[in-house]
């Protein structure tokens, strides 16, 4: 099945206080797949996650060479250059952590937080998209009547899910995720990896993982990171 | 949009307050500068009198900062002095015996201590000096001695409290290390833990030291004047650095002598600055220059 | 090492924490025992509300307490958007090698001792408003003292605000970069609502150094005793008045009413760090 490249990575070298983690890699992603990085732990696979949506550039000592392309609304982007800022870069790429984060505000106020965050003042509007959102992140069964409670109230499985919807209600073309069932049960990982593979049709999907049984259920292309180099498994 | 003129504001607004802030200091320190580096100098420290003369003893400075100095160097040695033992072994006990209710009183008194104003730790150390005149000796006076007990209290708090959280720092690995080979808690404190946190106890140290070399109002209700030359005895008066800038003030009679308040207030500063800076990045070694593991993307 | 060596060195750290600790309450207790004259016989509040005037027997510090309040609360005023305007600097409004700088100057600031504050005070800052505000008279007087006491409180208040800033978890920094928000956004929604305890301890810290002062109000704000008008009037602080007055014949009335005086700033001091602690133990343990 051929599909689109979405994602473009060029000669990419990345050195983290002086200590090499990436040395000329070029690899395609392509859209609406999901693509796995496994590998030994400790040797960049969240780092990578981190170079696609410049989250990387709050350490002061970290160093990057090479290139990013993103293909959005129709056109190649450099996500390095001044074409498109953090901020917006971040609502097209987003990311869900191997911890979830949700903030200490009531679920309905993490999930319209992106969506202040851009100024959206009709209320109709926001709460169609979180609903759509939630409905998305195969949550919103369980929250639609608890929408004002705390987020951090809910089960592990419950807020990385939440995580994962307030990701998409930016409607993001590309999502990042790092172990992102690592710290949950398997009943609550095995909804994680059912709803990873429906998001496809709307996104495409890379997906950090050191469970090789996951990595073999859900994904379409498995890169290994050894010795600073992708390999395809 | 309300969000981006607000931002646009908030960004106006700290520029604006930093260099407000370091603009008034800077103002401030360059004139001190400009007005009394000119005066610095062997003069403004020794007066018409020899170095080797003066620093050997052999003659008296009377119009020279060295007594000042001397002063302020004994003074702050000796209470210094005092304070270590008794701080740092309160900081063990804390940090390595205390209960939690023990932690908690303790500690409210330690935080209470610290926070008294100087000048009423001044009032103490005075009526302490009133209080031994009346009932052990009628030729007590407020002397050097007083103040060193009082300095004493106005930085034991801080002693304790860094030895403490220095103590406390220390990893689980390195705290059962010993006591895992055998070690009693007392050998394991002595041999591992203190040499440990050394680094953090001696900026607490260092950060008393500058506390007590800077204060004034302590010395000046026990036992600190204008003019005594080198400090004789204990229980004798004295002179400080920080109390002739503040006589000097309103005490000049020529400009000379307003010229070596300058050059005083410089070599207050001088030290002060150095001492806490110093204490500064000996606490910022403690916290290691490993930096933050990869994959962490916020310092 | 023997078990009596052992026992002895564990007796020896407990006295040590023990002596420590009741160092505060010696002092109280000598400040108490010496003001008692004037303390017992319910003399203590009328003290509080009374004026200045020994040579009329008048031995209240009333015009002090008003002094103690304008000079600090002004202060706090001046010191309060200069301190949280540079620690949103610091997080993030503005550049990180302006803001590692800014630290290391912050921590030098912390090391200027306040009689060096009063000496430049003097000298520059009081003829400057004494030109600009004629009805200063001298120009000493509650406005140059909280200017110069706003500077020297500054870094402490830096230093728990800051304290404040990053004790906020990292994770929901984390949460906010990756949706979407710029550095204003940041700070607005996640960083100050989370930082809200630090800024209060960092207020509560900042008002205490303020009160406790004694230089600055001394050299500066004129001294004279009584009730304030203007913040261009002179004024007295508890602690200078503590510091002219010890000068004075330490068997006399005069002299003895300043014991009340430490006990005012004694309690005031007590009740401030009570506060913070609770603060404290609202967020996490000690």
């Amino acid at each position: 099945m051929y599909n689109p490249i979405k994602i473009r990575v060029e000669n990419l070298t990345f050195s983290y206080h002086k200590t090499p983690i990436f040395e000329n890699v070029s690899l395609d992603f392509e859209a609406q797949t999901i693509t796995a990085i496994t590998g030994p732990s400790g040797r960049g696979k969240s780092t990578f996650l981190s170079i696609l949506n410049r989250l990387w550039e709050s350490q002061p000592v970290a160093r990057m060479q090479g290139k990013v392309w993103i293909y959005l609304d129709g056109q190649w982007i450099d996500i390095y250059s001044r074409t498109l800022s953090k901020p917006d870069l971040r609502r097209k790429v987003g990311m869900v952590f191997q911890t979830p984060n949700p903030l200490p505000m009531s679920i309905y106020k993490n999930m319209a937080f992106p969506l202040k965050l851009t100024g959206m003042a009709d209320k109709a509007l926001v709460e169609a998209k979180i609903t759509r959102a939630l409905e998305q992140a195969f949550l919103w069964d369980e929250v639609k009547d608890r929408l004002n409670d705390s987020a951090l109230g809910l089960s592990g499985g419950q807020q990385q899910r939440l995580c994962i919807a307030r990701a998409l209600v930016s409607q993001p073309e590309i999502l990042l995720l790092d172990e992102p069932t690592s710290s949950l049960d398997t009943g609550a990982a095995s909804v994680i990896e059912d709803l990873l593979v429906s998001l496809k049709e709307r996104c495409t999907l890379i997906v950090v993982s050191h469970y090789l049984e996951q990595v073999s259920r859900i994904a379409d292309t498995a890169l290994k990171l050894k010795a600073r180099e992708f390999r395809q498994v | 949009m309300k969000i981006r003129i607000l931002g646009g504001c908030l960004r106006m607004f700290s520029w604006g307050a930093v260099l407000l802030l370091t603009g008034s200091v800077l103002v401030l320190l360059g004139y001190l500068l400009v007005k009394g580096v000119p005066s610095l100098g062997r003069e403004l420290i020794f007066g018409q009198v020899d170095v080797l003369d003066a620093v050997l003893l052999r003659k008296r400075v009377f119009d020279g900062l060295f007594p000042a100095i001397a002063g302020t160097l004994s003074v702050v040695l000796l209470s210094v002095g005092l304070a270590i033992p008794v701080g740092v072994c309160a900081g063990i006990y804390m940090s390595e015996f205390a209960t939690v209710l023990q932690q908690r009183v303790f500690g409210l008194m330690f935080d209470i201590l610290a926070g008294i104003p100087s000048i009423v730790i001044g009032l103490f150390g005075f009526s302490g000096a009133i209080f031994i005149h009346k009932y052990v000796s009628n030729d007590f006076r407020p002397c050097m001695a007083v103040s060193v007990v009082a300095l004493a209290f106005l930085v034991l708090p801080y002693i304790t409290r860094t030895t403490q959280a220095s103590l406390q720092g220390l990893s689980i690995q390195i705290r059962q290390a010993a006591l895992a080979l055998g070690a009693t808690r007392v050998q394991n404190i002595f041999y591992v833990l203190l040499p440990q946190s050394f680094s953090g106890i001696l900026s607490g140290i260092i950060l008393a030291i500058g506390r007590c070399a800077e204060d004034t109002a302590v010395i000046m209700l026990t036992g600190v004047v204008a003019t005594a030359g080198i400090p004789g005895s204990l229980l004798g008066s004295y002179e400080a650095l920080p109390f002739y800038i503040y006589y000097i003030s309103s005490q000049y009679t020529d400009s000379a002598e307003l010229m070596s308040g300058y050059g005083a207030a410089i070599i207050l500063l001088g030290v002060c600055a150095i001492l806490f800076l110093l204490a500064f990045i000996i606490k910022r070694q403690l916290a290691g220059p490993a930096g933050p593991e990869p994959g962490r993307f916020y310092v | 090492m023997t078990r009596i060596t052992q026992k002895a060195a564990r007796i020896v750290f407990f006295f040590s924490a023990a002596a420590s600790a009741m160092a505060a309450a010696l002092v109280f207790g000598f400040l108490l025992v010496f003001g008692f004259p004037l303390i017992g016989g319910g003399e203590f509040f009328s003290l509080l509300t009374r004026r200045w005037s020994p040579g009329q027997g008048l031995y209240g510090f009333l015009p002090m307490i008003t002094g103690t309040a304008a000079i600090s609360v002004l202060s706090i005023v001046f010191a309060f958007p200069l301190s949280l305007g540079t620690v949103c600097f610091m997080g993030g409004l503005g550049p990180a090698w302006i803001s590692r700088l800014l630290d290391g100057f912050v921590r030098f600031m912390t090391g200027i001792p306040t009689v060096i504050y009063g000496f430049l005070g003097i000298f520059l800052l009081v003829p400057f408003v004494r030109t600009l505000f004629t009805s200063a008279g001298s120009g000493m007087c509650i406005l140059s003292a909280s200017l110069m006491l706003s500077l020297l409180v500054s870094p402490t208040m830096i230093i728990f605000f800051k304290d404040g800033f990053d004790s906020v978890d990292f994770r929901y920094i984390q949460a906010a970069d990756a949706l979407g928000a710029d550095n204003v956004q940041r700070l607005i929604y996640v960083i100050l609502p989370g930082a809200w305890p630090g800024i209060v301890t960092g207020v509560i810290m900042g008002l205490g150094r303020a009160m406790g002062d004694t230089l600055i109000a001394l050299m500066i704000a004129g001294n004279a005793v009584h009730v304030p008008g203007s913040i261009l009037d002179s004024t007295r602080t508890l602690t200078a008045h503590i510091a002219l007055v010890s000068a004075s014949d330490y068997e006399s009335l005069a002299f003895k009413s300043i014991f009340a005086c430490g006990l005012t700033l004694y309690v005031l001091n007590a009740l401030a760090v009570i506060a913070v602690r609770r603060l404290g133990r609202k967020r996490g343990p000690v």
